[in-house]
């Protein structure tokens, strides 16, 4: 057993360095959410503020009055119901059929997947092929482009690999195909690897933003991020002049909304994280990828 | 259960032999349809692209398409390479990774090592779950932050203000771009990054820090003998890696936190080829030979990377 010691000199140095830097991460996010309940006066007088002294919901209201946020929110929403299921249904599918084994091209087909995550085509050949298919400008085109991770797969495939095959010869005696074996035997087992699965997607749908603004043209298609990034860097982008970016960055949204809308997109992952920082440790943990 | 070997009918062994590999392939045909949902998807949107690479070969014309179009040679190349804003994109994404990895790659270490030298096990959760959380967020969300702390009237700002110093634009300068980058990246990940750290030191032996103690060894000396020698493994393999990320340039942070006024300095590779694809001339051939370079460049660090890190005894990428 390690010997109880007193606190010394070096927990003290330990701790004041690691609660600086936790509030290094804190400060910042305190004073978005403060900025954001806040009047567009008193962060102009105030801009180093606790706590405001007249808490408004002011920004929020026009925020979704005139922000387009609600229909940002829509977009995701759409795009996690479309696109979940749909890659969950190509990652398990694959994950299982690669992890069966004594079938001729197996190895090839593995190949294929792994070649995948060190090499790709990038946008410009992704563009004119979803063109071609009469995708973009449709949600779909965003859907199916993050329709399938490679990473994803080979981890579920890992934790096929664990299960007992004794299962499946079972079932296949009993008669049952590969499908049902999948959906009835191997899933109902799998709830570990579906949760962390279906949140590595759901993650990666809810913070995606460049496949949309490539293949989609209407604003009122955007998903969430693409209208934060319009509120928030676009409006920057546009005051060429570096030295009016405060001037007329406020023009269009105050602080206050832009802090606001910030506030909304960030809850969903606030809400989620207990769940998040389980599970994507436990990715990172199994992630190396097993051949 | 395996069917009865049925006793080969014909003498000719050849035919026999494909006829075996006709027969395993039709045994197994339900599993090959439950990979076909995923290799249709690979195909499209993994292999069509990669093949639509071939347009840095050919002179892309919209009516002909990407497969119909004349093939050119070289020709995309030679105006790339002799593109000055191209050099200097693939000099600017090799500056900043290497400052990055020079600077930033530390960080995680130090924030493992402190963690786990912090006695207070219920603080210590609160800690991790305050540093991992950045991680999840989007680099827009992330951006909309940096933009008010940074800004005019933001916290750093006035803090100055109050101290009687200047204000400093961060947000329009070219010279303090990379370093905002660094920083930022840094508030984003290094709890995230640790946490690889975390785990390979709780797999180090208990009975290793037992006898020091009982040689009467310091906390330090614990620190600079066990922990670190032990994890060393991890952060070579670590390092190696990140150099197999060199070219590629962090676009998502790059591009969210580049304005008007700091384009110049921010115009890595993966920001060239969106505004030569997007932005300004949009020739599609040319785009595509930057694209190709940039893809064969990855794939390159990266085996290499992978191969140091199996030479190194690591896991390398691909075990």
């Amino acid at each position: 057993m390690i010997q109880k010691r007193k606190f010394s000199w070096m927990d003290a140095i330990i701790f004041v360095l690691l609660t600086l830097g936790a509030l290094a991460i804190l400060i910042p996010f305190w004073n978005v959410v403060m900025i954001s309940f806040s009047t567009q006066k008193e962060y102009a007088d105030h801009p180093l503020m606790i706590f405001p002294s007249q808490p408004t919901l002011d920004n929020y209201r026009q925020l979704f009055e005139k922000g387009g946020i609600g229909t940002g929110y829509l977009n995701t929403l759409k795009l996690l119901l479309l696109g979940l299921p749909l890659s969950l249904f190509l990652t398990t599918s694959m994950a299982y059929g690669l992890s069966r084994t004594g079938y001729p091209g197996k190895k090839p087909i593995f190949f294929l997947v792994l070649f995948t995550m060190i090499f790709n085509g990038g946008i410009v050949p992704l563009y004119l092929i979803m063109k071609d298919l009469n995708l973009t400008g449709s949600l779909w085109s965003v859907v199916l482009a993050g329709g399938f991770s490679a990473f994803n797969m080979i981890l579920m495939m890992n934790y096929f690999h664990t299960l007992p095959e004794s299962l499946m010869e079972s079932a296949r005696l009993d008669g049952a195909g590969e499908w049902k074996i999948l959906f009835s035997i191997i899933l109902p087992l799998s709830a570990p690897i579906v949760a962390t699965i279906t949140l590595f997607y759901g993650v990666a749908i809810w913070n995606g933003w460049y496949d949309a603004m490539i293949f989609l043209r209407k604003a009122e298609q955007m998903p969430l991020q693409n209208v934060l990034r319009s509120i928030i860097v676009e409006s920057q982008l546009n005051t060429s002049n570096a030295a009016s970016l405060d001037a007329s960055a406020g023009q269009r949204f105050s602080m206050g909304m832009k802090m606001a809308a910030v506030f909304v997109t960030m809850v969903p992952i606030m809400c989620f994280f207990p769940l998040l920082q389980k599970h994507f440790a436990k990715g990172v943990m199994t992630g190396a990828i097993k051949t | 259960m395996k069917p009865a070997a049925a006793v080969p009918q014909n003498s000719r062994t050849g035919g026999n032999k494909l006829g075996t590999y006709f027969r395993q392939i039709w045994k197994h045909r339900m599993t090959y349809t439950l990979l076909i949902p995923g290799l249709v998807w690979l195909v499209l949107f993994a292999y069509m692209p990669m093949g639509g690479l071939s347009l840095a070969f050919k002179d892309f014309k919209a009516n002909l398409g990407i497969w119909g179009s004349p093939w050119v040679g070289w020709e995309n190349f030679e105006y790339v390479f002799r593109d000055p804003a191209f050099i200097d994109a693939v000099w600017k994404t090799l500056a900043i990774n290497v400052t990055k990895l020079i600077i930033q790659f530390p960080f995680p270490i130090m924030l493992a090592l402190l963690l786990n030298e912090l006695r207070m096990s219920r603080y210590k959760k609160v800690m991790q779950t305050v540093f991992t959380f950045p991680h999840f967020l989007s680099w827009i969300v992330v951006s909309g932050i940096v933009i008010n702390v940074l800004s005019h009237d933001g916290l750093i700002n006035s803090a100055l203000t109050l101290f009687g110093a200047q204000p400093i634009n961060f947000m329009g300068s070219e010279k303090l771009f990379v370093p905002m980058v660094i920083v930022t990246d840094i508030w984003k990940s290094a709890g995230w990054g640790a946490i690889i750290y975390l785990a390979a030191i709780s797999g180090i032996d208990m009975d290793q820090y037992e006898s020091a103690q009982i040689d009467g060894a310091t906390r330090l000396q614990q620190l600079f003998r066990i922990t670190l020698p032990n994890i060393l493994p991890t952060i070579t393999v670590m390092f190696i890696l990140s150099v197999g990320g060199l070219m590629s340039s962090g676009f998502d942070q790059i591009f969210n936190l580049m304005n008007a006024a700091t384009k110049n300095a921010a115009e890595v590779l993966d920001v060239y080829i969106y505004r030569i694809t997007f932005q300004s001339a949009t020739d599609f051939s040319f785009s595509s030979a930057v694209s190709l370079f940039r893809s064969i460049i990855n794939m390159a660090l990266l085996l290499i990377a992978d191969r140091a890190a199996k030479w190194m005894g690591g896991d390398g990428l691909f075990r």
